[in-house]
This record gives C-alpha cells, sequence and structure tokens, in this order.
C-alpha cells in the first residue's frame, strides 16, 4: 500500500521525537516552569493573536479585490501579493531594523526634508508581530484567493438574482462558505510564528521557540527541549482539531468551478485608485520597503560581497527547491486521495500526524530524521555488503535524500492546506459514478478531479517552493557539504553581525523566488 | 508553455549533482566550523596550497555542529571542530566527542590558560570584552569592572543584549569562576535594575544605541567594533567612532577574552591532516591572517595586532582557564533567567 508507505515515511520524524518524551524532561525543568515557562505561553499567544487580526485584514481583504475588481495594476498585484513570503522573515525583522535603525534609512529620509528625525522603536513583541504579519500573509491571500476565484462567482450570481448586494453577500454567504480555505493559510501562519526563531531572538521576544533553543544549546538539555516542542505540537494539534471542528458541517461541493469567466466589478475613477493604494498597502510593507533597504545594503557591500558562483548557488537552491516542492505536492495529493478511496481511518490520523512537522521548529525536525534514517543506513550499508559485496557509504545521510526527505516533512502542511481544501469542494457523486462504471482510482483522478483541483496543486507548489528556499536550520544540518544554498550563504553573514553583507544573497533569494511566483500564476489565470 | 516546465525541470535536475561518497582519501581533511569569514577561506586555500591536503568545510552554528557529531558517532565525517567560543569546545569535550592532541608546536604557540587542559582543544584567536561608552556622558574615570556596572550610579543607563548570546554567558561564566555564585546572581540582578531598555538586538546595535543615547554604557565584543570601524556604511563608522572604548578589570582580574578554537574529532577519519591543520593555525604565517584580516587579537605574541586594535593599547587579560567557562555555562544561564536578563 503506497499510502500507507508514505505515511509512515513522513509520520517516522514526528513520532521518533514524541517517543523521546516518555524520557521526561531534564533537570532544570523545573527552573523553565518557574522562571520561563509563563513568559514564552504570554508572548506567544500575543503573537498569535495579534498576527492573526492583521494576516486576516491584510490577506483575505486583498484576495477579494483582486478576484472581484479591476482597478489600476491589478494584473501585477496579483503576484506581488505573493512576494512577501520569499523574504525570510528574520531577514525582514533586519531589514526594519535597519530602517529605524540610528542612521538608518527613516531618520535619514526624514533628515533629507528638514524633519528633526524620531526614532521608532520596532524591536518589540508589538514590532515582531507587525514584521512577521506582513511576511506571512500571503499564506491566507493564496489560499482564500483559490477559493474567491473558482467558486465567488456562481454564489455572487445567485445572490445577485436573489436581490442580494455584494457586500451583505460577501459577509453573509462568500466569507463563511470561504471560511476552511482561509482557515487552512491562517493555521500556516500560526505554525510559522510559532516557530519563528531569528526574528524573535533579533527582537529580544521570548517565544517557546527562542526557549526551545535556549534549553537545548544554553542549558544543554536536549529533552527538555524536545518536552517543549511536544508542548507546541499540542498547541497546534488543538488548533488543527478547532480547524476541523469549525468547518465540520460546511462541507460543499461545487463541479462547475472553474468553468465561468470572472467578470471584475469596475469602481469610480477614485475608487480604483483608493482600492489600488489600499491593495499597494500590504505590498509596500511585505516587499518593497524590506527590498529596498536590502537593494540599499547590496550597493553598500557589493564590492565586497558579489561573486559569480551566487548565480551557481541560485541555480542549485532553484533546483533543489523544484524538486521538493514537485515531491511534497506529489504526497500531499497522495495522501489526500488515497484515504478518500480507502478510508482508511488510522492513516488519516497518521497523516494529520505528518503533518504537524511544519510546527516542530526546523532544527528538531532535523534530529527527528536523524535518528530513523541513520538506523537505516546502516542496515542498508550491511545489506549491500553482505548480498552484493558491495561496499557503500551512506545512502541517505549527508546526502540530499535526506535533506529533500526533511523538507518534505517539514513542507507537507504547507502543501497538505491548499489541496485539502480545494479537494473538499469536488463533490464524492461524480468520482463515485466514474467507479461505478468501472474506471479505475487513478484514471477517475486524472479525468475528473485532477482538473478540478490544478489551481490548489499550483498554489500548493508555489508557496512549498518559496519555503524551500528560504529554509534554514535543516538545511544547515542535513545538507552535503559541497552543496550550498542561497540561504544559508545570508545566514554566514547574518549570523556574524553583518547584516548588509546578507542582503544580496537575501536579494537572489527574491529573485529566485520570483520566476517561478510570476509563471505559475500566469498558468493560474490561464486556468480560469 | 509545456516546453518550459520541461526545461525547468531538466535545470532542476542538473543543478542537483548527486553526491556519491567516496572513499576515504589520505589527502583530505572535513572542517566542521562556525566561522565563516574570509579570512578563513583565505587560511583553508594557503593550507591547501601548502600542504595538498583539499580542506571540506561544512559551515553551522557550534551547536548543530556538535549535535551532528553526538547523533552520528563513529560515523562522523569530522576531522577538525572549529567554534568562536571556548564553552562550546569544551561541551564537545564532555560529550566525548575530541581526542587529545600531543603536539609540541600547539603547546608551545598557544598560552596554556587559552587551551583544554587535557589538550583536547587549542585557542587559535582571541576577542576581549570591554565596555564601550557615550564620551558626552560618562568620563572614563567613572568606569572600572564588570562588577561595577551593578551599582547604582548606572541606573537606567545600560543598554546590554540577551543573555542568549553565548558572549554574555561566558563572561558570567567567569564571574561565576572569579567571585562565586551568590556575588554573580546580585550581580546580574543589580545589572538587570539599571538597564536603560529591554535587552535586543545583537552586539553592533548596543553600539549604535549608546551613540543614539539610548543608554550610557554597554558590553560590546572587541571584534564587532573593529568591523564597525571599518564597515562600508558611513553611519555605521560614524557610531563606532563617536564611542570610547574601555579594558574594564585592569587593576583586578583582567578584562574577559574569548577564543576561537580548534580540537581534533574523537573518530577523525584523517587525524595526522587534522593536527597538521590545527598546528598551521597557529603559525605565525596564519596568526598573522587572523589579526590583519578579521580584527581579531593573534593567539600568541610573535605577531602584532591590527592598526585598528594598536589604537587600543595592550591590556591585561583574565588569566582564568578558559576550560571553566564551559563548565559554568549552564549555572551561567540559569541565573540569568533567575534574574530575568532576558
Amino acid at each position: 500500500m503506497l499510502s500507507i508507505a508514505i505515511v509512515f515515511f513522513i509520520a517516522l520524524p514526528v513520532v521518533a521525537i514524541i517517543l523521546n518524551l516518555f524520557a521526561g524532561p531534564g533537570e532544570t525543568w523545573g527552573h523553565i516552569v518557574r522562571n520561563l515557562l509563563g513568559q514564552y505561553i504570554s508572548n506567544s499567544f500575543f503573537l498569535l493573536a495579534l498576527c492573526s487580526v492583521l494576516v486576516l485584514l491584510f490577506g483575505v481583504t486583498t484576495s477579494w479585490f483582486v478576484s472581484r475588481y479591476e482597478f489600476p495594476f491589478r494584473k501585477h498585484m496579483e503576484w506581488l501579493l505573493i512576494l512577501p513570503l520569499a523574504i525570510p522573515s528574520y531577514i525582514v525583522a533586519y531589514a526594519y531594523a535597519g530602517v529605524f535603525d540610528y542612521g538608518g534609512t527613516f531618520e535619514l529620509f526624514l533628515r533629507r526634508f528638514g524633519v528633526e528625525p524620531m526614532r521608532i522603536d520596532i524591536m518589540n513583541r508589538m514590532g515582531l508581530a507587525f514584521v512577521l504579519s506582513i511576511s506571512l500573509f500571503p499564506y491566507v491571500y493564496v489560499s482564500s484567493r483559490t477559493f474567491f476565484v473558482n467558486e465567488a462567482n456562481n454564489l455572487l450570481e445567485a445572490s445577485k438574482v436573489l436581490g442580494v448586494g455584494e457586500v451583505t453577500s460577501f459577509f453573509k454567504l462568500i466569507l463563511p462558505l470561504a471560511r476552511p480555505a482561509i482557515v487552512a493559510g491562517l493555521v500556516l501562519v500560526f505554525m510559522e510564528v510559532l516557530n519563528d526563531y531569528g526574528a524573535a531572538a533579533y527582537f529580544g521576544v521570548n517565544t517557546f521557540t527562542t526557549g526551545i533553543f535556549r534549553s537545548w544549546f544554553s542549558l544543554e538539555e536536549p529533552e527538555t527541549a524536545i518536552y517543549l516542542s511536544a508542548i507546541l505540537v499540542i498547541i497546534v494539534f488543538a488548533l488543527l482539531l478547532f480547524e476541523k471542528w469549525q468547518r465540520r458541517n460546511k462541507q460543499f461541493a461545487n463541479n462547475k468551478s472553474g468553468s465561468h469567466y470572472i467578470h471584475r466589478k469596475k469602481l469610480s475613477r477614485t475608487g480604483q485608485w483608493l482600492m489600488f493604494l489600499f491593495v499597494l498597502t500590504p505590498v509596500a510593507l511585505g516587499f518593497f520597503i524590506p527590498l529596498i533597504q536590502l537593494l540599499y545594503w547590496a550597493f553598500l557591500t557589493f564590492s565586497k560581497v558579489f561573486d559569480f558562483s551566487f548565480l551557481q548557488l541560485s541555480l542549485q537552491s532553484f533546483g533543489i527547491a523544484f524538486i521538493t516542492a514537485f515531491i511534497t505536492v506529489l504526497v500531499a495529493t497522495l495522501l489526500i486521495f488515497s484515504t478518500k478511496w480507502n478510508k482508511l481511518g488510522f492513516v488519516k490520523t497518521l497523516s494529520r500526524l505528518g503533518v504537524l512537522g511544519y510546527a516542530i521548529p526546523g532544527a528538531v525536525v532535523a534530529i527527528g530524521i536523524m535518528i530513523p534514517t541513520l538506523a537505516i543506513d546502516k542496515w542498508l550499508i550491511d545489506f549491500l555488503y553482505t548480498s552484493f559485496g558491495v561496499k557503500t557509504g551512506f545512502l541517505i545521510n549527508g546526502t540530499l535524500v535526506a535533506l529533500v526527505y526533511a523538507y518534505v516533512v517539514r513542507f507537507l502542511a504547507v502543501a497538505h492546506g491548499p489541496v485539502e481544501s480545494t479537494s473538499l469542494k469536488v463533490s464524492a457523486t461524480i468520482p463515485d459514478a466514474s467507479k461505478t462504471l468501472g474506471v479505475g482510482n487513478f484514471k477517475t483522478f486524472f479525468k475528473i478531479e485532477f482538473p478540478l483541483i490544478k489551481t490548489g496543486l499550483l498554489g500548493a507548489f508555489i508557496l512549498v517552493f518559496i519555503d524551500v528556499l528560504k529554509e534554514l536550520p535543516l538545511t544547515l544540518i542535513l545538507k552535503p557539504y559541497d552543496i550550498n544554498t542561497l540561504a544559508v550563504k545570508a545566514y554566514e553573514y547574518a549570523s556574524d553581525e553583518r547584516i548588509m553583507e546578507a542582503a544580496i544573497p537575501s536579494l537572489f533569494i527574491i529573485f529566485t523566488a520570483a520566476i517561478p511566483v510570476i509563471f505559475l500564476n500566469r498558468l493560474l489565470n490561464k486556468t480560469k | 508553455m509545456k516546453n518550459i516546465v520541461y526545461l525547468m525541470l531538466a535545470i532542476a535536475f542538473f543543478s542537483c549533482k548527486n553526491e556519491t561518497k567516496k572513499e576515504q582519501e589520505a589527502k583530505e581533511v572535513t572542517v566542521y566550523t562556525h566561522r565563516h569569514y574570509e579570512s578563513d577561506q583565505i587560511l583553508f586555500k594557503k593550507f591547501e596550497e601548502k600542504t595538498g591536503i583539499k580542506v571540506n568545510i561544512v559551515n553551522s552554528s557550534a551547536d548543530e555542529l556538535i549535535q551532528k557529531m553526538t547523533i552520528k558517532g563513529a560515523q562522523s565525517p569530522a576531522d577538525v571542530l572549529i567554534t568562536v567560543d571556548a564553552g562550546r569546545l569544551h561541551r564537545a569535550k564532555t560529550n566525548d566527542l575530541l581526542q587529545p592532541v600531543e603536539s609540541e608546536i600547539l603547546n608551545r604557540a598557544v598560552p596554556s590558560h587559552l587551551r583544554d587542559s587535557d589538550n583536547k582543544w587549542f585557542g587559535v584567536s582571541k576577542r576581549a570584552r570591554i565596555i564601550a561608552y557615550a564620551k558626552d556622558r560618562v568620563s572614563e574615570e567613572e568606569l572600572s569592572t564588570y562588577e561595577d556596572l551593578a551599582s547604582e550610579k548606572w541606573k537606567n543607563r545600560i543598554v546590554v543584549r540577551s543573555s542568549s548570546n553565548v558572549y554574555n554567558q561566558s563572561l558570567m561564566a567567569a564571574i561565576i569562576a572569579n567571585n562565586g555564585e551568590q556575588a554573580a546572581k546580585e550581580w546580574a540582578t543589580g545589572v538587570v535594575s539599571n538597564f536603560a531598555r529591554e535587552p535586543k538586538g545583537n552586539d553592533r546595535d548596543q553600539v549604535k544605541a549608546i551613540f543614539a543615547g539610548e543608554g550610557d554604557v554597554t558590553l560590546v565584543n572587541s571584534y564587532y567594533i573593529g568591523n564597525m570601524l571599518n564597515s562600508s556604511n558611513t553611519e555605521e563608522v560614524r557610531a563606532a567612532q563617536g564611542i570610547g572604548i574601555f579594558f574594564p578589570n585592569q587593576k583586578t582580574t583582567g578584562t574577559h577574552v574569548n577564543v576561537s578554537g580548534a580540537g581534533v574529532a574523537k573518530y577523525a577519519p584523517n587525524r595526522s591532516n587534522a593536527i597538521a591543520l590545527l598546528e598551521f593555525l597557529v603559525s605565525d604565517e596564519a596568526q598573522e591572517i587572523f589579526a590583519k584580516s578579521n580584527y581579531e587579537y593573534p593567539i600568541h605574541e610573535n605577531v602584532s595586532v591590527s592598526e585598528t586594535l594598536q589604537q587600543w593599547g595592550d591590556f591585561k587579560e583574565d588569566q582564568l582557564n578558559l576550560s571553566i567557562l564551559g563548565e559554568n555555562n549552564k549555572k551561567a544561564v540559569i541565573l540569568f533567567d533567575e534574574a530575568r536578563w532576558n
């Protein structure tokens, strides 16, 4: 059974971590509970609360406007709204700190106009929530746009016939029905927020994840770190259950999706420009402002940092991200549909477990990967030697196999959300009918379901691709030494407080990410 | 459209060259290092030219490298571990990841307090944790020791980075060793009550905060000031030039120093190459590069420091054996937490 095998491999690292729980926390656990845990919980929940408000505000409104209205530069906004994701959030944090720094861009800008510079302190938890929100809102934008583009047309037409206005039907009809899609994006944002280390550490905000790193590396107790990760996993699991529960009765199926031409509304001239400005705001905050700051730094450090190896590095990062995104989307699709076909309850539960990989800090996932794969490697070496007399080194560890495996585990959730929410809308009746006529699962899938969920798959692909491009801790631990990525290069500079020098590799990440975003956005539009 | 997809796939596959594990060759050495400076690339290149031994570099944070070595055990390909603080080297030693090296060259070149007592690791370059102060609001006479930063007169005048930072941890570990745990805790509590703002940012940010007037004194690593003075950002240079540098504890224990250091991995497949690399790193030729290109202090006095550092003059350094920084690290972190030093 393919699906069981997949689920097994996906859940393996998470299970390996959970099994470690039985060893109990280390001796500093009491100290952590006494002195730190309260802070971790309050800061993490503060971030979740503020981020969800901001992310919904930015993500849902922009995707609604972009899908339903015509305004200047709308077509460009469609893909620009995804790009904030392309900048690693810790780099966004550094960029904003640079903007509002002493002698920073903001101050220089004010000085130029003769205004007495005022200091804005962004390095606190409010600032952190802001930075995370503007770099993560595209998750919600992407997941809700798929719905708005595909479904909203028919619904709106129906409500128009019934004489209901657009605003009313947005709140009364569209929003409730779009909820699964929106929440799927929101859950991803939650996991990213909980998982952030770089930005929180730099801004001096203690969260669960900074706590995990502190207890692991500063207090030298991996077991305590794993214990904290487990609490984090439980929180995320609760969030996932909540999501399931909130859409319990909201099964919604529509087979005609994608077949309609969308008629976009046109506001008055002023209205159009206001809408443009509104949509531009999150793009400017999440993309252009950090981009300009990075370009400025790159200009200052260009002669010191740039060399042509960056081109090769970009190509390598691109390749790894492309393959990983492809495999991840494939795995997510297989998982969702094979559980659908076979109605295997335990596979479903296990696949939920696998999805949790996203909530666990990358460094911890790496451990979860190394433990079982080392065992497999040792077995393989013995097996190949005794049965075939072939002497090999590690076939998984220290090669791309382990790295890509880890990426798939880590980013499955990113693909799982959009694929699942689009697959939900495919009603069971047509595939069922097709099967009663004796057509096999796979053929039915390609003839009927695939065209319906194609947009979801593309969206998932873009998200995973970008995530892999900027991924850090996993890559650091598991990458083969002769392979390098742009994110690693950026980190090398940033970790040594050479933030300005990190700008050039960061810019390469952005450009590399922009290519498929633009290209796939075209594809997305064509399917309409 | 389809062609483009094929093209992308082709690029994707070609760009990921398949790494096949080669049999161990005698002419290479694998270095796990936390340092990723241009100076190191120059050093490794020089070593390759001199000896014909190829250097494979694995870059990551020391914590992750140690974790990686622990999990892989005897299968680890690492020959040499290089970190930017003595505490991590000590941790690698206690996790039984390093092996002793008997080398006359190393023993002669590295002062005994800057290497492990069992010869499992050796310092290769030095940094000092110094006080930076606002010239217009603080006179040099007001400054004396690290301990003094806990006194009442610095109320609302101290900015400093988080206690997650390893240089703060090692300073605390040294204070525990010099003054005892109780005094160290009181010190931390005193410093926290003098904070002008919550700890945040990195060392460079602290210097800029002092220059911008958010506080009057801070603790900072000498090497970062050197880098700021030679930065391509004019504002950073201005900030670094605008503040004063003070080497604390000159009349008492001496200024706290930490090292970048190296050790040979316990299961090093290329042990003799690893030792050759270590010996090269402490040679005059290599030390010259450390001192000139990276604003670090050389490990021995055969080599003079860079111009930038020369302006600050000589200083008396704490003679505490750096192994103690590792031994006290955990205690230091707990004390920081109890003192609410974030």
